[in-house]
C-alpha cells in the first residue's frame, strides 16, 4: 500500500513545489517590501529641476499619493513613461518622483523631452533616500495612503493593466477608509 | 650514439626540465606573492578605518549584507552603485557607534531578511536552518531501511 501512496504523494508534492515555483508570471528578483503597512519614510530634498525648491512628502500628509523611483539610467523607466503620462492626465492621485542615481541636467532633459508625469520630482542626490525606501532599482512605484503609510510596492514598469488592477482598487479603498 | 653523448643528453635534459620547473615555482611564488600584496580592499576610496576593531566590524558586517542587485554576491564584494551607498551607510553608522544588532536591523527595517546572508535563529527561519539536519535524517532512515532489507536476503554470491 505504501509503496503506492508515497510516490504519489511525492508527485503531488512536487508538482505544487514546481507549479509555484517556476511559475512564469513570478518575477524571482522582486522582493517584498517589509515596508508595507509602516509609516512612508520622510524625505527633504531639492526639487530635480530648481535646487532651490524643496520637495517633501511631509507636505503630503492626508492625501494618496504615489512615488515613482526612476532614472535617466533606466530603461525601464523609459519604457513605462508613456504610462506615467497617461495616469497623471486621469488626476486620480499625484504622482511624486524621485530621481534615484542621476544626474540633474540629464534629467531635466528627459522630462522635457518625454513630458512630465509628476507634481514635483525630488533628486535624491546621494541614495540616501532610496535606502530609506529599500529601493534597489528602478523603476519602484510605492503608494501611500493619507496616514501616510506605505499600502503597495511594485517593482517592474509600469503599465496601464498594472495601475487599474494593482493601484486603483488600492486607492479606492485607502479612501473608503477615510484615509 | 655513443654511451658517453648519451649521458650527456639526459643531463642536459635534466638541467632543462630542472631550470623549467625552478621557473615556474618562482612564477607561482611571485604570483602569490603579488595576490598577497594586493590589499583586501574596499572597493571604495574611503581607505580602511582607522579602529582595526571597527574595521573588523566592517568587513564581517558587509559580507553578511546581500547585494539586492546582484543577489548572490555580498555588499562587500559587489562593485554597484547601491552596495557602495550601502558600504557607505555601514561604515557611518559604525563611526557613530552603532551596534551590529543595530546596523543589521536598519537593513533589515529597510529591505527585509533577505538583506541577510545569514538569518538570524528565529521561529520562522526554523525551516532554513532545521532542513539540512532534516534531509539528514530522512537520508539516514531510507539507508538504514535499504541495509536491512538487503541484509535480510541470502547471499547468493558465495563459492559454493
Amino acid at each position: 500500500m505504501w509503496k503506492f501512496i508515497l510516490p504519489f504523494a511525492a508527485f503531488i508534492a512536487l508538482a505544487v513545489l514546481f507549479a509555484f515555483g517556476l511559475n512564469p508570471h513570478r518575477d524571482i528578483h522582486a522582493l517584498p517590501s517589509p515596508l508595507i503597512g509602516k509609516p512612508a519614510p520622510l524625505f527633504k530634498l531639492t526639487d530635480v529641476e530648481d535646487p532651490a525648491r524643496i520637495v517633501s512628502n511631509a507636505d503630503l500628509k492626508g492625501q494618496v499619493y504615489v512615488l515613482n523611483v526612476w532614472g535617466t539610467w533606466c530603461v525601464a523607466c523609459r519604457q513605462e513613461h508613456e504610462a506615467l503620462l497617461a495616469i497623471s492626465q486621469q488626476r486620480v492621485v499625484p504622482i511624486i518622483g524621485l530621481d534615484y542615481m542621476d544626474e540633474r541636467p540629464k534629467a531635466k532633459q528627459w522630462l522635457d523631452q518625454l513630458g512630465n508625469p509628476y507634481m514635483a520630482v525630488a533628486f535624491d542626490t546621494d541614495g540616501r533616500t532610496a535606502i530609506d525606501w529599500g529601493v534597489y532599482g528602478a523603476p519602484e512605484t510605492f503608494l501611500v495612503d493619507g496616514s501616510g503609510r506605505v499600502l503597495f510596492k511594485f517593482i517592474s514598469p509600469m503599465t496601464p493593466e498594472v495601475w487599474e488592477h494593482e493601484f486603483l482598487p488600492r486607492i479606492a479603498a485607502a479612501r473608503r477608509g477615510g484615509a | 650514439m655513443s654511451g658517453a653523448s648519451a649521458r650527456r643528453s639526459l643531463q642536459r635534459r635534466y638541467t632543462a626540465a630542472a631550470i623549467a620547473a625552478g621557473l615556474m615555482s618562482a612564477a607561482f611564488a611571485l604570483n602569490g606573492a603579488l595576490l598577497h600584496a594586493a590589499p583586501a580592499t574596499t572597493l571604495d576610496d574611503y581607505g580602511q578605518l582607522e579602529d582595526p576593531a571597527l574595521q573588523a566590524r566592517y568587513e564581517h558586517i558587509t559580507q553578511d549584507l546581500r547585494c539586492l542587485v546582484c543577489q548572490n554576491e555580498s555588499i562587500a564584494d559587489s562593485n554597484v552603485e547601491l552596495a557602495s551607498d550601502l558600504r557607505r551607510q555601514v561604515r557611518e553608522m559604525l563611526v557613530a557607534g552603532k551596534s551590529d544588532d543595530a546596523i543589521f536591523a536598519f537593513m533589515t527595517d529597510r529591505y527585509g531578511e533577505f538583506v541577510r546572508f545569514r538569518p538570524p535563529l528565529e521561529p520562522k527561519t526554523l525551516l532554513i536552518w532545521g532542513a539540512p539536519f532534516i534531509m539528514l535524517l530522512l537520508g539516514g532512515a531510507i539507508i538504514y531501511r535499504v541495509v536491512r532489507q538487503r541484509s535480510r536476503l541470502p547471499l547468493d554470491d558465495e563459492p559454493s
